[in-house]
C-alpha cells in the first residue's frame, strides 16, 4: 500500500478529549446553557455545578466521551426539573415535547422559574402545558381488512372444475 | 333546488343507454365509411389491422366527444335534476352542527413551505365560514428526505403556534412508507379514523375553499348512501406558458367534461385520489387493498389506488359521485412539458395495472369501464403510433400497385374508383370529434357574461382556444412517443429513470430539452424523410405529427418560459377566472407564500441543513425527538450499523452520508440524543447556529 496516498484530511468533528479539564467542561456547559436560553452568568454557573454533580450518577453510555457526558447531564437536569414542574413520570415520552415547548420560547423567563421556590412556577407550568405539542389525537383503532379481488384468469373456470372445493 | 327524482333508476338507465348508443352509432358510421374504402379489393391483413385499431381509437374519441357534448347540453340548459349537489330530501334540513371531519394531506418529500402555506390558506378559508371547529387537519408525511422531514416538523409546529391549532392540526411521519399513498391513508384510518365520520383527502398541492369543504360535508350528510364525493380540481397558480395553456384548457373545457361525466356516470362515478370526501366507515370496511399476485408492473402494491377504492365501494353497494358543479377545488399542475411527462410516467404503471382489474370478478360494469378508461389513457398512445405506422405502410403498398384498366376480355377500361370523399369524410369526422368540444366550450361563454369576462372576453378566449389547439397539436405527438416509451418500458419491466417531479415553476434549458427530446426529433426527421421519399402523398397528411416531433426541443423550451407565460397574461391570453378574480383562498395562499413570517425563530433563517440542525439546535432536537414514534430499542446488528454511521459522521461529515443513512440516524431516539451531546462536546464550527 502506498501510504503517501492515504488521505490525512481533518475529521469533521474534532477528536474527543480523553481527560478534559474542568475549565473545558465548564466552557462547553456554559455554551450549552446559553443555547438553551440561560444567559445570566450566575444561573449558568449554578446550573453547570449541578450538572457536574450529577456525573457520577449518570449511567455509563458506550461511545459517549467525558465532555459529552456533561451535556447529557445538563439535559438530564433540565428533564428532572420539567418532570417535577409538570408532574410527569421520568422517563416519559412527553418530556421531550415539554423540553421542546420550553425551548420554543413559550416560557421566556423559564431560567428564573428554575430557581424559584416550587410553588411559584405555576404560571410557567400552565404556559408549558399549553405549548406542549400534540402531534396526534388519542388512538381510535379500527380494522381495515384487505379485500379479496379475484383476478381474471383463463384457467380459473377449469381450475374450479378440477378442484370442487374452490367452486364456492 | 330540484325535488328528488321519482324514479332515478329509470332515468339513470336512460342517460347511460343514450350515451352508449351514441358512442356505438358514431363508431359504426365511421367504421362503415372505412370498410367501404377498404373492401373494394377485399380486406388485406394490413387493412384489417387498420380497421381494428381505428375502431378502438375512434370509440375512445367518441366517448370523450359525447361526454363533452352531454356536458355542453347540461351547462347550456342549466338542468341536471340528478346532480348530487342539487338533490334534496324532505327530511334533510341543514344541520346546525356538522360531524367531525378530518382534512388529510398526504405528503412525500414535498416543498414544506408550499404545503403549509396551502394548509394555512384552507384553514383561514374555513375560519371565514365559521365552521373551523368541525374540522381537524392531518399532515400525513411519508417523507424520506431527512432535511425535508425536519423542515415539515418545524412548519407544522409553527402553524400550530400561529393558528392556536393544538389538538386540531396534527402531524405524523411514518417510519416505513408501506404501500405508498394508499398505505399512508390506511394508516390514518386504522389509527384515528374512528374519531371521524368523514375524511377529505387532499394532495400536496391541493387548495380548497372553506365553503366548498363545508358543502361537501353537508351533501354527504344529506345522502347517507354516498360513500365518496369527488370534486373536480381546477388547475391553478402556475405561470409558465405551458402551465397557463393547460390551466386555460382545464378550466374552460374541464367543466364541460366533468358535467358530461356526471351526466352518464351519476352514482357510479370514479375517485381521482384527492379533493374528495369519503365516508370513513365504509372506507375502512371495504377499501383495504390487497397486494396483487405476481411481480411488478402488474403485481404487487396497487399503485393507482383511487380507481380501485371507488370500485370496491361500488361493489359493496355504496354510491360514488362527482360533484361537478362544486366550485372552489383547485390543484397545481406540472410547469413544463418534461415535468408533465414525468408525472405521466408515475401514473402510467398504476393505470396499466388496471388491465388485470378490469376483468376481475365482482366489480360493477361501470367500474370496469373506469379501469379500461384508465388503461386507455396510456395505451391509446402506442395504438395511435401503430395506427400511423400501419397507415404509412399501407399507403406505401398502395403506391406500388399498378392500376389495371382492362379485366379479362373487356375492351372498355375500368377506371380506378376514387375514395377521396369517403376518406376525407372519415378524417373530418375524426377531427370534428377531437376539436368540436373546444368550440362547444367556447360557445358556452356566450351564455354567461361574468364567465366570458373572466376568460378575458370572447375575442381573447377565442384566440386562446386557437393557440391552445395549435399547441396541443404540436405536443400530442411528443406525448404520444413519451407514453409509448413508458408503456413499453413498463411491459418490459424496465426503469425509465426519471428523477422526482419538480412542482415549482422552473424553465427547461437546452441541454435538458435536447437530452429528453433529442430522440423524438430524430424520429420525426427520419419518418419525414422516409415518407417524403417513398409515400409523398402521405407525407403531407403526416406533417402535423412530424412538425410536433421535429419542433419538440424548441416547443418544450419556449413553453416552459415564465416570461412568455407572463407576457401571454398581459396580452389577455389563456386567462382563467382564478387568474382574473382570484378567490379568497388563493389570495390567502399567495399572501402566505409572500409574507412568510414564522412564529418560530428557528424558521426565520434557512440553515444549510435541517438534518444538522436537528442534531445541534436544542429546540429542533427536542421537537424532533418528541415526534419520533415509540419503538423497540434497536437490535445488536442495528446498533452496530448506527454506530458505524456515527463514526462516519464524526470523521467525514454529513455530506458523506446518504439521505437514507441520515434518516436512520435521526430516526433513533438514543442516537439522536447521543449525537446532540457529541456535537456540543466537540464544538464544531457553526454548532450554535446549526
Amino acid at each position: 500500500m502506498d501510504r503517501g496516498k492515504v488521505s490525512v484530511a481533518a475529521p469533521y468533528l474534532p477528536a474527543p478529549v480523553a481527560a478534559p479539564s474542568s475549565e473545558l467542561l465548564l466552557d462547553r456547559l456554559g455554551a450549552y446553557w446559553l443555547a438553551l436560553g440561560v444567559s445570566d452568568p450566575d444561573q449558568v454557573a449554578a446550573l453547570s455545578e449541578q450538572a457536574l454533580r450529577r456525573l457520577p450518577d449518570l449511567p455509563e453510555t458506550p461511545g459517549i466521551d467525558p465532555v459529552a457526558r456533561v451535556i447529557v447531564a445538563a439535559g438530564d437536569l433540565l428533564d428532572d426539573w420539567l418532570a417535577r414542574a409538570l408532574e410527569l413520570p421520568k422517563p416519559s415520552p412527553t418530556l421531550a415535547a415539554a423540553r421542546a415547548a420550553l425551548l420554543s420560547g413559550a416560557a421566556p423567563d423559564w431560567p428564573a422559574a428554575l430557581f424559584a421556590p416550587p410553588g411559584e412556577a405555576s404560571i410557567l407550568r400552565d404556559a408549558l402545558r399549553t405549548a406542549i405539542a400534540e402531534p396526534a389525537p388519542i388512538p381510535s383503532p379500527g380494522a381495515m381488512p384487505a379485500q379479496r379481488i379475484d383476478l381474471f384468469s383463463l384457467l380459473g373456470p377449469l381450475l374450479r372444475l378440477w378442484r370442487p372445493e374452490t367452486r364456492a | 333546488m330540484t325535488q328528488p327524482a321519482q324514479s332515478p333508476i329509470m332515468g339513470h338507465t336512460l342517460r347511460r343507454a343514450a350515451f352508449f348508443l351514441l358512442v356505438l352509432l358514431t363508431t359504426l358510421v365511421a367504421m362503415g365509411l372505412m370498410v367501404s374504402v377498404f373492401q373494394t379489393n377485399g380486406l388485406s391483413l394490413m387493412e384489417l389491422i387498420l380497421l381494428l385499431l381505428y375502431a378502438i381509437l375512434f370509440s375512445w374519441i367518441c366517448m370523450s366527444f359525447w361526454t363533452a357534448f352531454m356536458g355542453f347540453f347540461v351547462i347550456l340548459t342549466g338542468r341536471d335534476r340528478w346532480a348530487i349537489s342539487r338533490q334534496t330530501y324532505p327530511s334533510s334540513a341543514p344541520a346546525a352542527s356538522l360531524p367531525r371531519t378530518a382534512i388529510l394531506m398526504p405528503i412525500y418529500n414535498e416543498d414544506s413551505e408550499r404545503v403549509f402555506a396551502g394548509l394555512r390558506a384552507i384553514h383561514r378559508s374555513l375560519a371565514d365560514t365559521g365552521r373551523l371547529s368541525d374540522f381537524d387537519f392531518f399532515v400525513l408525511s411519508d417523507t424520506r428526505d431527512p432535511d425535508v422531514w425536519v423542515e415539515e416538523e418545524l412548519r407544522w409546529q409553527d402553524m400550530v403556534r400561529a393558528l392556536d391549532g393544538k389538538g386540531r392540526i396534527f402531524y405524523r411521519n411514518r417510519p416505513e412508507n408501506i404501500s405508498r399513498k394508499s398505505g399512508n391513508l390506511e394508516d390514518f384510518c386504522i389509527r384515528w379514523g374512528g374519531h371521524y365520520r368523514y375524511m377529505i383527502v387532499l394532495d400536496a398541492d391541493s387548495i380548497m375553499k372553506g365553503e366548498t369543504l363545508v358543502e361537501m360535508v353537508r351533501i354527504m350528510e344529506r345522502h347517507p348512501q354516498v360513500a365518496l364525493l369527488q370534486t373536480p380540481p381546477v388547475p391553478i397558480n402556475r405561470i409558465s406558458l405551458f402551465a397557463r395553456i393547460l390551466q386555460f384548457a382545464g378550466s374552460l373545457y374541464g367543466r364541460m367534461f366533468t358535467a358530461g361525466l356526471n351526466y352518464w356516470q351519476l352514482g357510479e362515478s370514479n375517485y381521482w385520489g384527492h379533493n374528495a370526501i369519503l365516508r370513513v366507515q365504509p372506507f375502512l370496511d371495504h377499501c383495504g387493498l390487497p397486494k396483487l399476485p405476481g411481480r411488478e408492473p402488474f403485481g404487487g402494491d396497487i399503485l393507482s389506488h383511487d380507481f380501485v377504492e371507488a370500485a370496491l365501494l361500488r361493489r359493496a353497494g355504496w354510491e360514488v359521485w362527482l360533484a361537478y358543479d362544486l366550485e372552489g377545488s383547485y390543484e397545481e399542475i406540472p410547469p413544463t412539458l418534461i415535468d408533465y411527462a414525468k408525472r405521466d410516467r408515475r401514473w402510467c404503471q398504476g393505470n396499466l395495472q388496471h388491465l388485470r382489474l378490469a376483468l376481475s370478478q365482482g366489480f360493477n360494469a361501470l367500474s370496469r369501464l373506469h379501469f379500461s378508461m384508465g388503461v386507455m389513457s396510456y395505451l391509446a398512445s402506442p395504438l395511435w403510433l401503430l395506427f400511423l405506422i400501419a397507415t404509412g405502410v399501407e399507403a406505401y403498398f398502395q403506391t406500388q400497385q399498378e392500376p389495371v384498366y382492362f379485366f379479362g376480355q373487356n375492351w372498355i377500361p375500368v377506371w380506378p374508383v376514387s375514395f377521396a370523399v369517403e376518406m376525407t369524410t372519415v378524417l373530418l369526422v375524426t377531427l370534428t370529434m377531437l376539436f368540436l368540444p373546444k368550440i362547444l366550450a367556447l360557445t358556452l361563454l356566450l351564455k354567461e357574461n361574468r364567465l366570458r369576462r373572466a376568460y378575458g372576453g370572447m375575442l381573447n378566449a377565442t384566440l386562446s382556444v386557437v393557440l391552445e389547439t395549435v399547441f396541443s397539436v404540436l405536443t400530442a405527438p411528443v406525448l404520444m412517443l413519451f407514453q409509448t416509451k413508458f408503456v413499453l418500458a413498463i411491459l418490459m419491466r424496465r426503469a425509465v429513470g426519471w428523477p422526482s417531479q419538480q412542482r415549482g415553476d422552473h424553465e427547461t434549458g437546452f441541454r435538458e430539452a435536447a437530452l429528453t427530446h433529442g430522440m423524438q426529433t430524430l424520429i420525426g426527421v427520419v419518418a419525414g424523410a422516409l415518407s417524403y421519399q417513398y409515400v409523398p402523398a402521405f407525407f403531407w397528411w403526416f406533417i402535423p405529427v412530424l412538425l410536433g416531433l421535429v419542433l419538440a426541443i424548441p416547443v418544450s423550451m419556449l413553453s416552459s418560459s415564465i416570461a412568455l407565460g407572463r407576457m401571454s397574461r398581459e396580452w389577455g391570453l389563456f386567462l382563467t377566472p382564478e387568474e382574473t378574480d382570484p378567490p379568497a383562498v388563493l389570495r390567502y395562499l399567495e399572501e402566505n407564500l409572500e409574507e412568510d413570517e414564522p412564529v418560530l425563530p428557528v424558521l426565520r433563517a434557512a440553515p444549510s441543513s435541517r438534518f444538522v440542525q436537528a442534531l445541534t439546535d436544542p429546540y429542533v432536537n427536542a421537537l424532533h425527538l418528541s415526534l419520533l414514534p415509540e419503538r423497540e430499542p434497536p437490535g445488536k446488528r442495528r446498533r452496530h450499523y448506527l454506530e458505524g454511521l456515527i463514526h462516519q459522521l464524526e470523521e467525514e461529515g454529513p455530506d458523506s452520508l446518504s439521505a437514507a443513512q441520515k434518516r436512520d440516524l435521526i430516526a433513533d431516539p438514543e442516537t439522536l440524543l447521543r449525537l446532540h451531546a457529541l456535537f456540543w462536546s466537540r464544538s464544531p464550527a457553526g454548532v450554535s447556529s446549526g
